[in-house]
């Protein structure tokens, strides 16, 4: 019994290392990729609600890039970039509406299939001085690696909140 | 069976269901005045411009990123009600020299976030709801009229969608309290 327990507990310690290598967290902290694949939600101008695309920092700007739509945020002009947890439909759109009304129960089913997503919480003045909020969606660990590259690159942070800070 | 013992198996269902009539008929009102109970204008206003002031939130937790997504909501709706001939945001320099502003402060009161999985799994728990205290001043800080407006989720939707209800709901309140612009154009 006793030895059952010692393979038991290597076992999960195993399992447990493993896992905690493979969290995206780790690999977006130590290799943060150039471009972002994020939706944005709502804020920038001239692009649309949920849109998918790839956001860059560079030296000056941010630029979401989806297909030939482009959009520029001034590093100078942001006054906050804050990060989030959430959570949404692996099947969403309109196919995952489209489920909700499949017979049996299914699509309430395919509901309990959730992916955890981060958000990006850009605040920024335009050259009128005119607030703006630009909020997006990126893969879960990847929203510290965009917040940490938009910092290095000048734009301003509020200091992250003890408990954002110990999330795992 | 006798016919008085139907006449009392008669009342026994006409009664109840009277009431549940009565019920359903005098409560709506009830609930519709108790929401438009704050000061409103008696008759729509005019106003060629209209600033709206970032949200705060300093007795509720609102996470950042329904914050500003409230904002954007409002004004994307306001916007689209074109009762104002300028639309300014917080901090634009131009809403300065604008003759009749209005301002719109917005204060969150109250804040639950539920969860999209229940809703969808459930259907009947797992709101999300916000609820925000709008105050319109004149260019001199004076009140014009002040709402109690609630955004939420209940059904369909992530959490976020909240904000783009509370966008509707300001968007309502703005349609009915103020009267269309000439020409109206966003800043």
């Amino acid at each position: 019994m006793r030895e059952f327990d010692g393979k038991a507990l290597l076992s999960a310690l195993v399992l447990f290392v493993a896992c905690a290598a493979s969290s995206p967290r780790v690999n977006a902290q130590s290799n943060a990729p150039a471009s972002f694949n994020v939706k944005h939600v709502i804020g920038l101008q001239a692009v649309q609600h949920n849109t998918k695309g790839q956001a860059t920092v560079s030296k000056d700007a941010l630029t979401f890039t989806s297909g030939p739509t482009k959009s520029d945020l001034a590093i100078s002009g942001i006054e906050d970039v804050q990060t989030g947890v959430d959570s949404q439909r692996i099947i969403g759109g309109t196919i995952g509406t489209l489920t909700m009304v499949a017979p049996y129960g299914s699509g309430r089913f395919l509901s309990l299939f959730r992916e955890k997503i981060d958000t990006l919480t850009i605040e920024y003045r335009d050259t009128n001085g005119g607030l703006h909020g630009a909020i997006f969606t990126l893969p879960k660990g990847l929203a510290s690696a965009l917040k940490a590259q938009l910092v290095a690159a000048g734009a301003k942070a509020s200091p992250v909140p003890a408990q954002e800070a110990t999330k795992p | 069976m006798n016919r008085q013992t139907r006449d009392r198996a008669l009342s026994s269902l006409v009664l109840p269901a009277l009431a549940l009539v009565a019920f359903l008929a005098f409560s709506r009102p009830t609930a519709q005045a108790a929401q438009a109970s704050t000061a409103t204008p008696p008759t729509p206003m005019h106003a060629s411009a209209l600033q709206v002031l970032q949200i705060q939130a300093e007795d509720v937790k609102l996470p950042a990123e329904f914050q500003m997504a409230m904002y954007e909501h409002v004004m994307e709706e306001v916007g689209k009600t074109r009762r104002f001939e300028h639309l300014y945001r917080d901090g634009d320099r131009d809403a300065a020299s604008a003759p009749d502003l209005v301002t719109l402060r917005c204060t969150a009161t109250g804040f639950k976030q539920g969860s999209a999985e229940k809703r969808q799994v459930t259907t009947v728990t797992g709101k999300t709801s916000i609820k925000v205290h709008l105050l319109f001043t004149d260019k001199n800080g004076q009140k014009l009229f002040e709402n109690d407006v609630e955004g939420k989720v209940q059904f369909l939707g992530e959490n976020l969608r909240a904000t783009f209800d509370f966008g509707k709901k300001v968007a309502a309140v703005v349609r009915q309290d103020f009267t269309p612009a000439k020409s109206a154009k966003k800043s």
